[in-house]
């Protein structure tokens, strides 16, 4: 799990550089975006420490709560897709990316 | 050109992107996933940025089979930017303004996408919501209880303190099992 840390350290930091990057251009929405998925790897962070830690949860405990993030994060971007509201599509499918990048590096053997 | 759509022009024009989009739109018409890949970015960001040159009435879009294809409204663009710059402001009651951007506040925070999220415990913010819901209902035209629960439940659970706070509030007014929007 340290390793998954790490990874999820490296990820907020080059996320960190990303808005900074951005706003540098002049590109304040895309900024936007980058902090959005930027606080996806902070809030899963969190998670992986609080939950890790607590006796009787553990990575399964971990895994669980990522799952349902997809779910309710999903949920959010068909009702956005629904209503045409096009900034909430581009923020769910950002969160929905990040997620699914921080699921895929998820240590399978300590599931 | 008022100058309210002045600054609609100016703000969406002030990002990197949005720029990028319309100096790729120089070059002729284009559809979003060709933009997002020239650009690089995700084709759901291209929509997003395109609905902000639209509003803005820089950017035209049509439908080409599956595509949603965009193009430079150059009457606008072709303007002399001084002519844009001194856009006179529209006339309208400044109290007015201040009350329309209160209520727009209030329903953006109390409603999303057509759901009342809670009815509002202050009086003023709770009589915008209902006048929201209100504008469901023809002026004039006779319901039925069920029709008006059939009405309001898909906006808020509460369907029935909503009816009830409704004709309180003089926005609905009951005579016996019948409803009619008076306000």
């Amino acid at each position: 799990m340290k390793e998954f840390i790490e990874y999820l350290t490296r990820q907020i930091d080059a996320g960190r550089a990303d808005i900074a990057g951005l706003e540098e251009e002049g590109r304040q929405d895309d900024a936007d975006f980058a902090k959005v998925r930027t606080n996806i790897y902070e809030v899963c962070r969190t998670v992986t420490n609080a939950l890790a830690a607590r006796p009787n949860a553990g990575a399964g405990a971990v895994k669980a709560q990522l799952e349902r993030f997809r779910t309710a994060w999903q949920a959010a971007l068909d009702k956005a897709r629904e209503h045409g509201d096009a900034r909430n599509v581009v923020v769910e499918e950002t969160k929905l990316t990040a997620l699914a990048d921080v699921i895929a590096h998820f240590p399978e053997a300590e599931e | 050109m008022t100058q309210e759509n002045a600054l609609r022009i100016f703000k969406s024009l002030s990002d990197t992107s949005r720029l990028r989009i319309v100096r790729a739109l120089t070059q002729g018409d284009m559809y979003t996933e060709l933009l997002a890949e020239r650009l690089d970015l995700t084709p759901s960001t291209v929509s997003f940025h395109m609905k902000k040159l639209e509003e803005a009435g820089l950017v035209i879009s049509r439908k080409e089979q599956y595509y949603t294809v965009y193009s430079l409204d150059r009457s606008l663009l072709e303007q002399p930017l001084f002519d844009v710059a001194a856009a006179e402001p529209e006339q309208t009651d400044e109290q007015q303004k201040r009350e329309d951007e209160y209520r727009r506040k209030v329903i953006d925070s109390f409603f999303e996408y057509g759901k009342l999220r809670a009815i509002p415990v202050q009086r003023k913010k709770k009589l915008i919501c209902y006048e929201v819901i209100a504008e469901r209902f023809v002026p004039g035209r006779v319901y039925s209880e069920q029709e008006v629960n059939e009405i309001i439940a898909p906006i808020h659970e509460d369907h029935c303190t909503i009816r009830r706070d409704m004709i309180g509030e003089g926005i609905l007014k009951r005579n016996g099992s019948e409803y009619v929007r008076v306000r």
